[in-house]
């Protein structure tokens, strides 16, 4: 066990790296200079300010010398200043990826509490009412793009019943019921994206398992068709559900993009569109990064998750 | 049960000028935000452009964005797929282990980004979608590849010397066919979405020119004055994607019975 955590581990770190050097040339080799746009037309005529701002920006360096420079600050984590406003970006960072993880945590609570109970369900009556309801969501909930869902749920509950709001932010810290009330929109409409993903294959691997022989051996043992369902055919059954989950972890996290906007969430993904606009490189340099670094480290979770559920992966090792 | 409506769709993308009973583009500042009348029967938007005709104008873009998306998505990821399943020797295998990570990264992030920078044309918005879509394809075709190299019609066609280029063309790209078909399809549905949401971010297809994400984006803002508008488009995309899953659906039950889903 102990080996897998440290191969994977290991693993995830060679490919931070790697994402490190990615987003490094994916700003510094795509066209158009970034002084003459951060000067706009007026300044760029000025050959003085693109002089200044070019130093200040560190670009009349040569590329590796850059690439060093990047990974120097990398190493005590200072990705350079905000060229809006001269803040860290480190700064800016730590207050928003939190918010991002409230939502993701948020949407796959919600799509594992209803997603589960509705596969088994279907599992369970295949042919009949459940079995209809556990497609048909699950279809929905694929099929339906994630600002529809919002903007759905945001009518409802926003404009008709004016029961949650439709935007905006209250910190934790400040006042946990309001940050709740808040959050929970967005997170439905993140889960509900998700939720088809979980139906549909707690449905298949259930239907899967329960034929299983072991299954046959613990009904012959006497046990309850409930007690058989519990504690045999269900943690065997969510094992690929697990697996799928770390699969599409960068589907929800692609997804915060357009929820953190629909809903005026000051999330991570905002603050890269915002630093987009800006054309704020060191802002979407460490944006992108943290993506990333996010995205590996909850593929890295649920890959122990699995492992720590399936023995037989271990054992691979 | 999706055809109907994708073929309802693409009509109206394709008889554009037929189908719309207004300007799309037309602007009049004193009829905004309005909800469906007679002269405007799905209301107007933020500056009075009358929402059924840009929709029906929208539905063009999406559908030959994401199409022409797709089209190269496929033609690179599967020619680069046969080559990589084909031919062996270590180069391949780092080619494979690039795919499978370039598999997994999230697309908008990179879309976001490169839109960002080089711009929003039409045809930055197709490369783009369609470069971050190919590695999917790439990796489906090398695995079909893979597999298929080792059965016996392709030994036989090697033993009576077949060239590499037969045996590719002529005898393993008909069999994937029926796999590419699928993924296609649901690609299709991705990269729609992927331009609805660069556009409702307003990095996408730029105004005036109409989209479906577009304008969501736009009249999301106008919710507490009049929610109507802004439900139209949405519905319109839902519609969109949900036929095209649902023809992904029903092209996999036919084609890959055997692929559990």
């Amino acid at each position: 066990m102990l080996q897998f955590l440290i191969r994977r581990s290991v693993a995830s770190l060679i490919i931070i790296f790697l994402a490190t050097t990615l987003v490094f040339l994916i700003i510094h080799l795509l066209p158009g200079d970034p002084v003459i746009l951060l000067l706009g037309e007026q300044g760029a005529a000025n050959p003085e300010f693109v002089d200044k701002l070019r130093k200040k920006l560190k670009l009349d360096l040569p590329l590796h010398i850059q690439y060093y420079e990047w990974m120097k600050g990398l190493s005590h984590f200072d990705f350079g200043n905000s060229l809006q406003n001269d803040v860290p970006v480190i700064q800016e960072l730590v207050r928003r990826i939190p918010r991002s993880l409230e939502l993701i945590f948020g949407g796959l609570l919600i799509s594992i509490l209803v997603g589960i109970p509705i596969g088994v369900l279907g599992a369970e009556h295949p042919n009949g009412l459940w079995g209809w309801i556990s497609s048909t969501f699950a279809v929905l909930g694929f099929s339906s793009p994630s600002f529809v869902t919002g903007i759905v749920l945001i009518i409802i509950f926003s404009l008709s019943l004016r029961f949650l709001p439709s935007s905006g932010y209250v910190s934790f810290s400040e006042n946990a019921m309001e940050n709740l009330r808040y959050a929970f929109l967005p997170s439905i409409t993140l889960g509900f994206g998700f939720v088809g993903v979980v139906i549909r294959m707690t449905r298949a691997s259930l239907l899967d398992v329960i034929n299983k022989d072991y299954i046959r051996t613990a009904r012959a043992k006497g046990l309850s068709e409930k007690g058989v369902l519990y504690k045999h055919a269900l943690p065997n059954a969510l094992i690929p559900v697990i697996s799928i989950l770390g699969v599409r972890a960068g589907n929800l996290l692609g997804g915060t993009v357009i929820i953190e906007s629909l809903f005026n969430w000051p999330g991570l993904s905002s603050l890269l569109v915002k630093g987009c606009f800006d054309r704020d490189y060191p802002m979407i340099q460490g944006t992108l990064l943290s993506i990333f670094v996010i995205f590996v480290l909850i593929s890295l979770c649920v890959d122990l998750c699995h492992a720590l559920l399936d023995p037989k992966l271990r054992q691979e090792y | 049960m999706g055809g109907p409506i994708i073929l309802l769709l693409l009509m109206m993308a394709l008889l554009s000028h037929e189908f719309s009973p207004a300007d799309p583009l037309k602007i009049n500042s004193r009829n905004i935000l309005k909800s469906p009348s007679r002269e405007n029967l799905l209301g107007t938007d933020q500056l009075g452009r009358d929402i059924l005709s840009r929709i029906i104008y929208a539905s063009r873009i999406s559908f030959s964005v994401a199409g022409a998306a797709v089209l190269i998505a496929v033609l690179v990821g599967v020619f680069l797929g046969l080559l990589l399943g084909y031919f062996e020797g270590w180069l391949q295998n780092i080619g494979m282990r690039v795919i499978d990570i370039l598999v997994c990264v999230p697309e908008i992030f990179i879309a976001i980004v490169v839109v960002a920078f080089l711009g929003s044309s039409l045809m930055t918005l197709i490369l783009t979608i369609g470069f971050l879509y190919f590695p999917q394809f790439t990796r489906v075709t090398q695995g079909i590849t893979l597999s298929m190299k080792r059965r016996e019609f392709i030994l036989a066609s090697v033993s009576v010397g077949a060239g590499t280029y037969r045996i590719i063309f002529r005898g393993i790209l008909p069999n994937i066919s029926s796999l590419v078909i699928v993924q296609t399809s649901f690609t299709l549905s991705f990269a729609m979405l992927l331009e609805a949401g660069l556009s409702f971010l307003g990095l996408g297809i730029m105004p005036p020119t109409p989209s479906w994400g577009q304008m969501i984006g736009e009249l999301k803002n106008y919710i507490y004055i009049n929610p109507l508008p802004v439900i139209f488009p949405a519905i319109a995309l839902f519609l969109a994607v949900f036929s095209i899953n649902m023809v992904g659906d029903w092209l996999q039950d036919r084609l890959n019975p055997e692929i559990i889903k």
